[in-house]
């Protein structure tokens, strides 16, 4: 099958899967109960409750109601967010932005941190520094973050009062537009150092926690890799050229360790979005995390309904990427079979 | 289901971390935020609209500070005092007619909304009739439409409200209650206008009043941000406003310890982690007028109780029930446990505070073992036992409540049975709502008034909002004289007459109650020491603040 078919069928499928992900989405959804609960006050009368159930279509049969919420979407409406008492289509790139800034902030840490531990573990293999490490490795993969937040806050924001909290500081969050929604991008744009340093300072403490987990992960990945690596015949022969051993490391067992810890890369990105739910509510970051948190504790099924239909339309979609990369790096792999 | 969520196991660690590490923070000595205050508050409003919000909620807060009303409540007493009015109506002064059914408001001269437009008259009627045509239901127009017939711009200085009946507590309740708010007529009708039935969508989101602050900003889930109102028509608000929404309440202890916060909102729980912290005060005084309390049902549904539920649906109806419950109740361990002390007993159903609390009435405030057991066992149910549900919502006081509650009737006897339904917020308040209710007791707390009318009405008249659901008319041992005595006091406009029948009723609902009231809140307040001018008054929205008051 060539290439451009597969595509196109692959696309004629795609509002099929999505069609049938919304109805798995919305059933599961309901049989936790009516969405009714976080639209009401504490002392409606029935008839006051009937008029809220009307002004949502939750007085129609359910189908019905699925096709209001269907036709919402389709038309960029995604119903009303009781958390964050405004729309949900208002809210939520806003929110996305906000979480998607502060995971890649993380993962720079732990990608940066992580690489560096491991490789200076890796060349002292069994010596104090791979203790050390292995001991600061270990740590982050096992303290709680929620703990490892708090703590963060006491010492550096609480106690020295260098570190601020939350996403920025209004004054200087308001100076500027926010075209693109991520502060440090905006900030560039509008070529704003304050806001650009606000946002970085802003972001140290919650990637910090966030990053220290995953900076274990990479670290003790790339640690065995480089362990690996070090071993085989090349290094020997690029020593024997008589290569000095900081470029044996660098040139050459550095850069073949880290094809297995990319990959381990790549799978702490969705470990680092999970972690934003508790960084996020230690340090008031306005994200989706600490919104979904929020919505699952009030029973806000217009905001998971949004972010689970999101994230399930984003997986279909990057597998649909996925295949085709695979498809084209490797020659091997048989389109449509 | 008794647990109270993963929240508390993870403010428990943070406490104790917190206790452990934040202890030796020093007092700082200069103020931080100069000019600006940085209040902590707990809740997101839901809406920022007078016509829409719903007494007690997030929304209050931010509308008492940007909104004005005709009339207010100062500081220091209960006494009202003018706002946009020039002087509070009465008899004397004409304002009120004789008959009680007319009241006219002179209006202050030369004052201006945010938007710049002058305030007058027509923005009183406007905003008033706004309220009542868009009628929402999760809003309070109620507190309007149940009094006010008609109302009428006599000239641009004077606004002339018509009541359908003489109203005692129209003056105390109604006209200053955040649902009579003073909107800027112009910035509505460009953004949307009035439609009955539907919320506006603007004033959801945005304000112009001609209150002390101004609306700046509302970053959901972040902050909300004020203003100084420089052209204010009385004395200028010193300090612009932040305020910094939700999070873990464990954090804003800390930010408070730190200096990060100059006030917070927090439960008396959360006190014991500022006592003894430099640089930070303790408020304490007053008391919420938000009694917490258990509902007994006494029109339960054939076959809805819960599956573990064994009482029959008329259980509630025996009145020597309702009373043993009352005296079973173990209100000390309440009061010096989960509200750490701060708290009062309030007799049924007048909060200590309001007009008409009766100081000699009699109260249930200490646990009555032996009167306890006397009634249960005249009733016949001592010897077979029973088990029942109260429904709540979890992880908070009012789940405490239930849990003592569970614990003083079943230690009692072994044979009695309480299952503490502790739900998220949504589901109970969907719950709630349903009438028939399909739960046999019900905890939570009463909205907050500044009148005896409301909670007699609400919580207590057999023909009131509750005393529908709940079907008191099927328990009270003189249904028709209760109702009787309420109605009297509500057009009762001589004073002394009518704290004598709230007496009386007070006297008369302690022998037939509908209610536990497991206590009266404390207000418990933490401020920086740099806050000058602090106070409190529990008849403004929770939390009682108005931050035009302060200075640092």
């Amino acid at each position: 099958m060539q290439l451009r078919d597969y595509i196109l069928r692959r696309l004629m499928v795609l509002p099929v899967l999505i069609i049938g992900v919304s109805i798995v989405v919305f059933t599961l959804t309901r049989v936790g109960g009516s969405p009714i609960g976080i639209y009401l006050s504490h002392e409606m009368t029935p008839d006051e409750v009937a008029e809220i159930e009307a002004r949502f279509n939750l007085d129609k049969p359910v189908w019905v109601q699925y096709l209001y919420w269907i036709r919402g979407i389709a038309m960029g409406d995604f119903g009303w967010s009781g958390v964050a008492a405004a729309p949900v289509a208002d809210v939520f790139p806003l929110k996305l932005a906000a979480t998607m800034e502060l995971a890649l902030a993380s993962g720079l840490v732990a990608l940066l941190l992580g690489i560096a531990l491991g490789t200076y573990a890796g060349a002292r293999r069994n010596r104090l520094p791979d203790h050390v490490t292995r001991i600061v490795a270990v740590s982050g993969a096992s303290l709680p973050q929620f703990w490892f937040g708090i703590l963060l806050l006491i010492i550096f924001w609480a106690q020295i009062g260098i570190a601020p909290i939350g996403r920025s500081d209004a004054t200087i969050f308001a100076s500027i537009a926010h075209p693109t929604g991520l502060y440090t991008v905006d900030a560039i744009l509008a070529g704003s150092p304050a806001a650009f340093w606000d946002a970085i300072w802003h972001l140290v403490l919650p990637s910090v926690t966030l990053g220290y987990g995953a900076t274990a992960i990479i670290a003790r990945m790339m640690r065995s890799a480089l362990v690996e690596e070090l071993q085989q015949d090349y290094v020997d022969a690029a020593r024997a050229k008589g290569l000095a051993e900081r470029i044996v490391l660098k040139r050459h067992a550095r850069r073949n360790a880290l094809v297995p810890t990319v990959t381990v890369i790549g799978l702490t990105f969705g470990f680092l979005l999970q972690g934003t739910i508790t960084v996020e509510i230690i340090f008031r970051w306005p994200g989706l995390g600490r919104w979904m948190a929020d919505s699952v504790l009030r029973g806000d099924q217009a905001t998971l309904m949004t972010y689970v239909l999101f994230t399930s339309v984003l997986f279909l979609v990057v597998n649909l990427i996925v295949d085709l990369v695979y498809a084209n790096l490797d020659r091997r792999v048989t389109l449509g079979k | 289901m008794t647990t109270l969520g993963w929240r508390s196991g993870l403010q428990a660690w943070i406490a104790a971390l917190t206790l452990a590490l934040a202890a030796p923070l020093a007092a700082t000595a200069e103020v931080n935020n100069p000019g600006l205050l940085v209040h902590a508050a707990d809740d997101e409003p839901t809406t920022l609209d007078p016509a829409q919000v719903e007494p007690g909620e997030g929304g209050e807060t931010v509308i008492l500070q940007v909104y004005d009303r005709l009339l207010d409540v100062g500081p220091a007493s209960p006494d009202l005092i003018p706002s946009l009015a020039a002087v509070v109506p009465s008899l004397e002064n004409g304002g009120i007619s004789g008959d009680g059914m007319t009241y006219t408001f002179k209006l202050r001269e030369g004052v201006t909304f945010h938007d710049g437009t002058a305030f007058t008259a027509d923005d009183v009627k406007f905003s008033w009739d706004r309220a009542m045509t868009m009628d929402l239901p999760e809003g309070n127009a109620g507190a309007l439409s149940d009094v006010v017939a008609s109302t009428e711009a006599v000239d641009d200085m004077t606004f002339r409200a018509t009541l359908s009946e003489p109203s005692a507590s129209f003056l105390n309740s109604t006209v200053v209650a955040m649902v009579a708010s003073i909107v800027s007529q112009d910035a509505v009708e460009a953004n949307g206008g009035v439609e009955a039935g539907v919320p506006n969508a603007f004033m959801a989101g945005n304000m112009v009043g001609t209150g002390p602050y101004k609306f700046v900003a509302w970053n959901r889930n972040e902050n909300i941000q004020l203003e100084v109102n420089d052209d204010y028509w009385g004395e200028n608000a010193k300090l612009d406003v932040r305020i910094e929404i939700g999070g873990d309440p464990d954090v804003r202890v800390l930010g408070l310890r730190a200096g990060e916060f100059d006030t917070i909102e927090t439960d008396p729980s959360f006190i014991a982690d500022l006592e003894g912290a430099d640089g930070v005060t303790i408020f304490t005084g007053g008391l919420l007028l938000e009694p917490l309390h258990i509902g007994f049902n006494l029109n339960i549904p054939e076959g809805a109780l819960p599956s573990e539920d064994t009482i029959p649906v008329d259980f509630f109806h025996d009145p020597r029930i309702r009373q043993a419950f009352n005296h079973a109740f173990d209100y000390e361990a309440f009061l010096n446990g989960p509200l750490a002390g701060y708290g009062a007993f309030n007799p049924h159903y007048t909060p200590i505070g309001i007009f008409g609390h009766d100081q000699n009435a009699p109260v249930y405030s200490s646990q009555n073992y032996a009167e306890a057991e006397r009634l249960f066992r005249e009733a016949g149910v001592w010897d077979e036992g029973f088990s029942v549900s109260v429904i709540t919502e979890e992880g908070n006081l009012f789940a405490l409540m239930c849990l003592v509650l569970k614990d003083s009737i079943e230690r009692l006897n072994p044979k009695f049975r309480i299952n503490v339904l502790a739900v998220a917020e949504s589901v109970f308040d969907d719950a709630h709502a349903q009438n028939p209710l399909e739960y046999a007791m019900w905890a939570k707390n009463a909205d907050p008034a500044a009148d005896p009318n409301f909670y007699m009405q609400a919580y207590q008249h057999p023909d009131g909002e509750w005393g529908v659901v709940h079907g008191f008319a099927n328990g009270y041992r003189d249904a028709e004289k209760v109702a009787s005595l309420i109605d009297q006091a509500a057009v009762e406009l001589d004073p002394a007459r009518r704290a004598t029948l709230y007496s009386e009723l007070q006297a008369m609902l302690y022998d037939d109650p509908m209610w536990l009231i497991g206590a009266q809140e404390g207000i418990v307040m933490a401020h920086r020491d740099w806050l000058k001018g602090f106070a409190t008054q529990p008849l403004w929205p929770r939390p009682s603040l108005k931050f035009a008051l302060f200075d640092k």
